[in-house]
C-alpha cells in the first residue's frame, strides 16, 4: 500500500477548523463542568441531607449512564420533553458540562474528605465561621489535591468530544470522516487526526505538569 | 469567679455515654490538669468547652455564654477559649508567622501589619521569632506546638485548653513545650491541660482532676493527690503513668 502523505497538508485547514471546534467545546464544556463539578462536590460534603441527596442521585445517573446515550438524550429526547430547538454545538456543550461535572464533582468530594479534620477543627477552635474554613483553610488545600486528577478528567473529555460526531457537530473527528468520505485515505487522515488529539491533550498535560510543580501538594 | 461552669453535662455517642452528669467549676487563673485512662472523657469534656462537641444534656457556661446560645455566641466562646491538640493541627499551607496571624486577621479583623506585629510578638514569647518564615512541614515536632500555642494566644483568649500537648513529641522535646505552658501559668492563664505529665501537674497545677468512665472521681490539690493518692484507682493509675 502507498501511503501520500500530502492529502494531509490538503486537508489539514478542514481538520484545523475541526480542532478549533474541539477546543471550543472542551473549553466551555470543562469550564462549566468545573463549575457544576465543585459545586456538587460541596453538596454532597456540606449540603444537608437534600442538597446531599440530589448531588448524588446527579453524580450516579451521569456515572451510571454511557456518554453517548446521554448526547443523544440532550440533542433527540430532550427537545420533545420540553419544546425547545437545541442545535448540535449546543447540545455538545451541555453535554460536557454535565458529563464532565459529575466526574468533577466525586474529584471535590474526595479532595474535600481528604483534609485532616483536626485542620478544619483547629480553624474552628479559634472561632472562625464554618464558611470561612471553608474558604481559608479547607479550600485551598483541597484545590491542590484537585488538580491532578482534573487535569485527567480535562483530557479524558477532550477526547470524549469526538462522540459528537454522532449528532453532527463540525469537530475533530467529523471533520477527518468527512475528508476520509471524498479522498478514502484512511491511513493519513486518521493518523493525522490522532495526532491532532494529541497535540490538544499533550499541551494540557504539560500545563498541568507545570501548575503541579508551581504549587506543592500538601 | 468562675469562667467554666459545667452542669450536670450529658455527652453521648451514639448510644455510649462519655461523660455522665458532670458538674465541674472552673476558676480564673486556675491550672486544672485533667488525668484518667484511655477512654475516660478527658478530651471529649475539655471539646466540650469550646463546642467542638456539642453536649446533649444539662448547661455549659464558657465566660458567661452558654454553649446553648447559638452559632454566633459559640464562635465568642471559642475566641475566648483557645485549643491546643496533640497533632498540632497547624495550617500547612501558610507559614508559621501566617498561621499566628491568621487568628487576628480572620476572626478578630485586625489589619494584616497589625496582625503579624502582634504574631511576631507571640513567636518571641515561645522562641522561634526566627522561624517565622518556615512552613509547619520545616519545624520540628517541639517547634509546631509552640506555633499552635501561640496561634491560639493571637485570639486573645481568656483560657486555654490542651489536648495531649505532649504526648506527639519526642521526650526531648517536651520541655521546651511544658517551659511554654508553664510561663503560661505564671502569668496567670487559666488552664485546663490534659496530660500523662505528672511532673508538669505537681509543679505547675493548681488542681488535679481524674476521671474514669465519665465522670470527675478525684477533684483537689495535686501536691496533695500526688504525694498521697487516696482514691485506689488513682493510686494504681498514678503508678502506670509514672
Ligand atoms: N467522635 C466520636 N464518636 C464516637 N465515639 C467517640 C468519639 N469520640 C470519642 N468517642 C468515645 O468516647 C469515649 C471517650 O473518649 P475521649 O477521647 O474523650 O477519651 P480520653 O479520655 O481523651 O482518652 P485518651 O486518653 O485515649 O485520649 C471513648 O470511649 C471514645 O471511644
Ligand atoms: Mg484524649
Amino acid at each position: 500500500m502507498e501511503l501520500d502523505w500530502s492529502v494531509v497538508a490538503t486537508a489539514l485547514p478542514e481538520l484545523l477548523a475541526g480542532a478549533r471546534i474541539t477546543i471550543v467545546i472542551a473549553l466551555i464544556g470543562l469550564f462549566g463542568g468545573s463549575a457544576v463539578g465543585a459545586l456538587a462536590g460541596l453538596c454532597r460534603v456540606y449540603g444537608g441531607i437534600i442538597l446531599n441527596a440530589i448531588a448524588f442521585v446527579y453524580v450516579e445517573v451521569i456515572r451510571g449512564t454511557p456518554m453517548l446515550v446521554q448526547v443523544m438524550f440532550i440533542y433527540f429526547a430532550l427537545p420533545l420533553l420540553v419544546d425547545i430547538r437545541i442545535d448540535p454545538f449546543l447540545a455538545a456543550v451541555i453535554a460536557v458540562v454535565i458529563n464532565s461535572g459529575a466526574y468533577i464533582a466525586e474529584i471535590f468530594r474526595s479532595a474535600l474528605l481528604s483534609i485532616n479534620k483536626g485542620l478544619s477543627e483547629a480553624g474552628l477552635a479559634l472561632g472562625m465561621p464554618g464558611w470561612k474554613v471553608l474558604t481559608n483553610v479547607v479550600g485551598p488545600l483541597a484545590l491542590r489535591r484537585v488538580l491532578a486528577p482534573l487535569g485527567n478528567q480535562f483530557i479524558v473529555s477532550i477526547k470524549d468530544t469526538s462522540l459528537f460526531i454522532v449528532i453532527g457537530v463540525a469537530e475533530l473527528t467529523r471533520a477527518g470522516q468527512e475528508i476520509m468520505a471524498t479522498n478514502f485515505r484512511a491511513v493519513e487522515i486518521w493518523s493525522a487526526v490522532a495526532v491532532l488529539y494529541l497535540i490538544m491533550t499533550g499541551v494540557l498535560s504539560f500545563l498541568l505538569r507545570v501548575t503541579e510543580k508551581r504549587m506543592r501538594v500538601l | 469567679m468562675s469562667i467554666v461552669q459545667f452542669k450536670n453535662v450529658t455527652k453521648e455517642f451514639g448510644s455510649i455515654k462519655v461523660l455522665t452528669n458532670v458538674d465541674l467549676e472552673i476558676h480564673k487563673g486556675e491550672v486544672v490538669v485533667l488525668i484518667g485512662p484511655s477512654g475516660s472523657g478527658k478530651s471529649t469534656l475539655l471539646r466540650c468547652i469550646n463546642s467542638l462537641e456539642r453536649i446533649n444534656g444539662g448547661d455549659l457556661i464558657v465566660d458567661g455564654i452558654s454553649v446553648h446560645d447559638g452559632k454566633n455566641k459559640v464562635r465568642l466562646i471559642r475566641q475566648e477559649a483557645g485549643m491546643v491538640f496533640q497533632q498540632f493541627n497547624l495550617f500547612p499551607q501558610l507559614t508559621a508567622l501566617q498561621n499566628v496571624a491568621c487568628g487576628p486577621r480572620w476572626v478578630r479583623r485586625l489589619q494584616r501589619r497589625e496582625a503579624e506585629e502582634l504574631a511576631r510578638d507571640l513567636l518571641k514569647k515561645v522562641g522561634l521569632l526566627e522561624r517565622a518564615d518556615h512552613f509547619p512541614a520545616e519545624l520540628s515536632g517541639g517547634q509546631q506546638q509552640r506555633v499552635a500555642i501561640a496561634r491560639a494566644l493571637a485570639v486573645k483568649p481568656k483560657i486555654m485548653l490542651f489536648d495531649e500537648p505532649t504526648s506527639a513529641l519526642d521526650p526531648e522535646l517536651r520541655h521546651e513545650v511544658l517551659r511554654v505552658m508553664q510561663s503560661l501559668a505564671e502569668e496567670g492563664m487559666t488552664m485546663v491541660v490534659v496530660t500523662h505529665e505528672i511532673g508538669f501537674a505537681r509543679k505547675v497545677g493548681t488542681r488535679l482532676i481524674f476521671m474514669e468512665g465519665g465522670k470527675i472521681s478525684v477533684d483537689g490539690d495535686p501536691k496533695v493527690l500526688l504525694d498521697n493518692p487516696e482514691n485506689p484507682r488513682l493510686k494504681d493509675f498514678l503508678q502506670h503513668v509514672h
